[in-house]
């Protein structure tokens, strides 16, 4: 540690580089946290947990018994007696006891991008609400045709203040919060969306993922998606960069252009149905002539059936840089795309079971070379170019819904059926702290004996 | 390509196949060549080799009416980066030297058979319905030509598949019909215009896969500690399953149920607990 230091300060070594090369090593040495508890107060499984993306401070959670709960992760709010392990109770605690709280499962609970002052919850009762965290009162409410499965707003939006909402209904809808009325909505699922995500490129494009298995990328400006992922279509690997890369077509049988074709705006032009070559026209029989409607151009997307999974897309994770997707499955795949071509890149994830009722929540490290995936009762750490598991957490005696990894102090958060928020760190040692106990003796000091001298 | 793989069938001279496969776990077999045990041939360094293999040990007898097929799962516990495994799945499937099949006994089962194979089950099934002096055969022959090649997907929607039938001649309603009663394509639950490709025939077979797999887990289950040297029980016959033990074992092992642990004294097969 000291001679890395004493490198960067003789500029052998980059800034970047020496931070880079410290996270790095403190995040392969995770472990269930030794100095670190968060004291839940839920009682029903966890089912969302955000850190803040300003300061990254507070932990907001949200449960299954209608319970909001936010919680400072940097202050403990007090210390066990030999002041090893610091406690961290909740700041408050909203339940249905709230005069405008939910009434059912809390499904999301997200904070606003710009500021911890504002967080928004959805919830199995049907409404979104928006609270204002100092007051703790919600400003406004928003009623949905379903289940709210998520939630989600943009971090990078300069321009919009949309929280886009999945619900058991086919449709996407996008609520504004800066006036308190819908925006509009987005069709062309052909089933409830569990999953969605914002880009984190773009501010306008949404990222759906249905319980009939297609994961459909949206750009709110125009109407339709204008990408359907299809597990079909695939690369290996990364793509090479521009310059070498041949000029052979990616995808994976060069006669198969019709059927399953991405609808871009380029192709707009043949609009007289998304599934025929143009010279077969003539030999199709009268059954099929139904597909030749034309149909408005942003609604050709609703004729793409390409599936990424093959089940219900239960958790959608945009890496940091915005170029790739993990998308994981009920039918136990866990998948990686490439968002620029569009491709399944064909890591294989060892995965032997993933939950399939619930929508489960992942984690990317900063620099994108970890995931991390709740799979039952574990938490597994795989390296997302090689798909192996670097490592598993056990400690939730129940399955794990949810988890959310703080890049400041690599610390990673999971929260799951049996009530709990555990907390995984890179060990501290024990004598780091005796110097700063409350007590003032130091009895946490292993070596010491008790010998009088 | 092709002659390689009519090359190797299994023989009885063990020298041949020590040429072959380049894992040093050969060099001490000592039992008969035809059955080679699953410890020594566990792990293989290239996926078409062992898709040869594995093809190879594919048991025929006359209760498994179908060609040889090797199982997704079976590769991935033979092989040691599965990342690996599917990019030259995929390659290979590009090339067209081998079709993957979606199955229905389980949420992610794929089997894997080469291209001539495939061929040949489907010849099988022309002959045995033009003995029966069914009329109007020639919709194999459209779709042997035109839709296997150019299709290589493990699905098909209706109308591309008129299209593509409709190079060989007039289509009809009947020769669909006539596809699916043969085994070729089935439809699928959630969606009624897109079929599965699947192999025909093989229905006894798969019933004989998933109550093959209930069986294995079953007999480890009821044991004390879930676990039993992999040597002792490759040794056992199964009941209910026309499949011998070794495909039985590469497919759990691969799916995950069940995991090995190395000893001392040899492989032992243990149920795996998440």
């Amino acid at each position: 540690m000291w001679k890395e230091i004493k490198e960067r300060e003789f500029g052998n070594v980059r800034p970047n580089l020496f931070s880079s090369r410290i996270s790095k090593s403190r995040v392969s040495s995770i472990q269930l946290s030794n100095y670190k508890e968060i004291l839940s107060s839920h009682r029903g499984s966890v089912n969302s947990l955000q850190v803040d993306l300003t300061e990254s401070r507070y932990l907001l959670a949200g449960a299954s018994d209608a319970s909001v709960a936010v919680y400072d992760i940097q202050r403990a709010t007090d210390h066990d007696e030999r002041n090893l392990i610091a406690k961290h109770k909740p700041l408050f605690v909203l339940n249905k006891q709230h005069e405008h709280g939910h009434k059912y499962a809390i499904s999301s609970a997200i904070w606003y991008p710009i500021d911890t002052g504002l967080f928004v919850t959805g919830s199995y009762d049907h409404h979104i609400n928006v609270w204002d965290t100092n007051t703790t009162q919600v400003v406004m409410n928003f009623k949905m045709p379903g289940k709210v499965y998520r939630t989600a707003m943009s971090s990078i939006a300069r321009s919009h203040m949309l929280v886009a909402a999945g619900t058991e209904d086919v449709q996407v809808r996008l609520c504004d919060i800066a006036s308190g009325a819908f925006a509009h909505t987005l069709s062309g699922h052909r089933d409830g969306v569990m999953s969605l995500e914002w880009s984190t490129s773009s501010e306008w494009v949404l990222i759906t993922g249905g319980c009939d298995g297609a994961i459909r990328f949206w750009d709110i400006r125009r109407a339709g998606c204008f990408r359907v992922l299809d597990q079909s279509c695939s690369q290996f690997g990364r793509r090479q960069p521009l310059l070498l890369r041949p000029t052979t077509n990616k995808k994976s049988s060069p006669a198969s252009q019709s059927s399953s074709a991405k609808v871009r705006a380029h192709h707009r032009k043949s609009a007289n149905g998304s599934a025929l070559k143009p010279h077969t026209v003539g030999r199709i029989s009268s059954l099929v002539k139904t597909a030749k409607q034309r149909s408005h151009p942003g609604m050709l997307s609703s004729h793409d059936r390409a599936t990424a999974h093959y089940g219900v897309v239960t958790g959608l994770k945009v890496t940091g840089d915005g170029m790739y997707l993990l998308s994981a499955g009920s039918d136990s795949r866990l998948r990686l795309w490439d968002i620029e071509s569009g491709c399944n890149t064909l890591v294989n994830f060892e995965t032997t079971r993933l939950q399939s009722s619930k929508a489960i929540q992942m984690a990317v490290t900063q620099d994108s070379t970890l995931a991390f995936v709740p799979c039952m009762a574990i938490t597994k750490v795989f390296d997302i170019w090689s798909g192996q598991t670097k490592s598993t957490f056990r400690g939730h005696y129940e399955n794990v819904n949810c988890c959310c990894y703080n890049a400041l102090d690599q610390e990673l958060y999971t929260g799951g059926n049996d009530r709990q928020i555990l907390v995984w760190s890179p060990p501290k040692f024990v004598s780091d702290e005796t110097g700063e106990g409350k007590n003032g003796k130091a009895a946490a000091t292993d070596d010491q004996d008790n010998w009088s001298d | 390509m092709n002659k390689k793989i009519t090359e190797l069938e299994p023989s009885t001279s063990r020298k041949r196949r020590r040429d072959e496969e380049s894992e040093a776990e050969l060099d001490n077999d000592d039992d008969d060549s035809q059955s080679l045990s699953l410890e020594e041939n566990f792990t293989f360094s290239d996926t078409l080799m062992a898709l040869r293999m594995m093809r190879s040990q594919f048991p025929r007898t006359e209760k498994v009416t179908v060609q040889p097929f090797v199982l997704r799962s079976q590769l991935y516990s033979s092989l040691k980066d599965r990342t690996q495994v599917d990019m030259e799945l995929e390659s290979l499937r590009r090339d067209r030297v081998l079709r993957i099949f979606k199955l229905n006994t389980g949420q992610d089962d794929h089997a894997v058979m080469f291209m001539d194979d495939y061929i040949n089950q489907i010849e099988r099934v022309v002959k045995r319905m033009e003995d029966k002096k069914q009329d109007d055969i020639r919709v194999f022959e459209w779709f042997k030509i035109h839709v296997i090649q150019s299709k290589l997907d493990t699905s098909i929607g209706h109308q591309e598949l008129f299209s593509l039938l409709s190079w060989g001649g007039k289509v009809r309603e009947e020769h669909i019909s006539q596809l699916i009663n043969a085994g070729l394509l089935i439809r699928q639950l959630i969606d009624q215009n897109m079929y599965w490709f699947s192999i025909p025939n093989i229905g006894s077979v798969l019933k004989g896969l998933s109550q093959g797999r209930k069986e294995v887990l079953s007999f480890l289950n009821r044991r004390k500690y879930k676990e039993m040297m992999l040597v002792s029980l490759e040794k056992k016959r199964l009941r209910l399953s026309p499949l011998d033990m070794r495909f039985h074992l590469r497919d759990l092992i691969g799916s995950g149920h069940l995991k090995t642990i190395q000893t001392p004294s040899g492989l032992i097969v243990k149920i795996a607990k998440d």
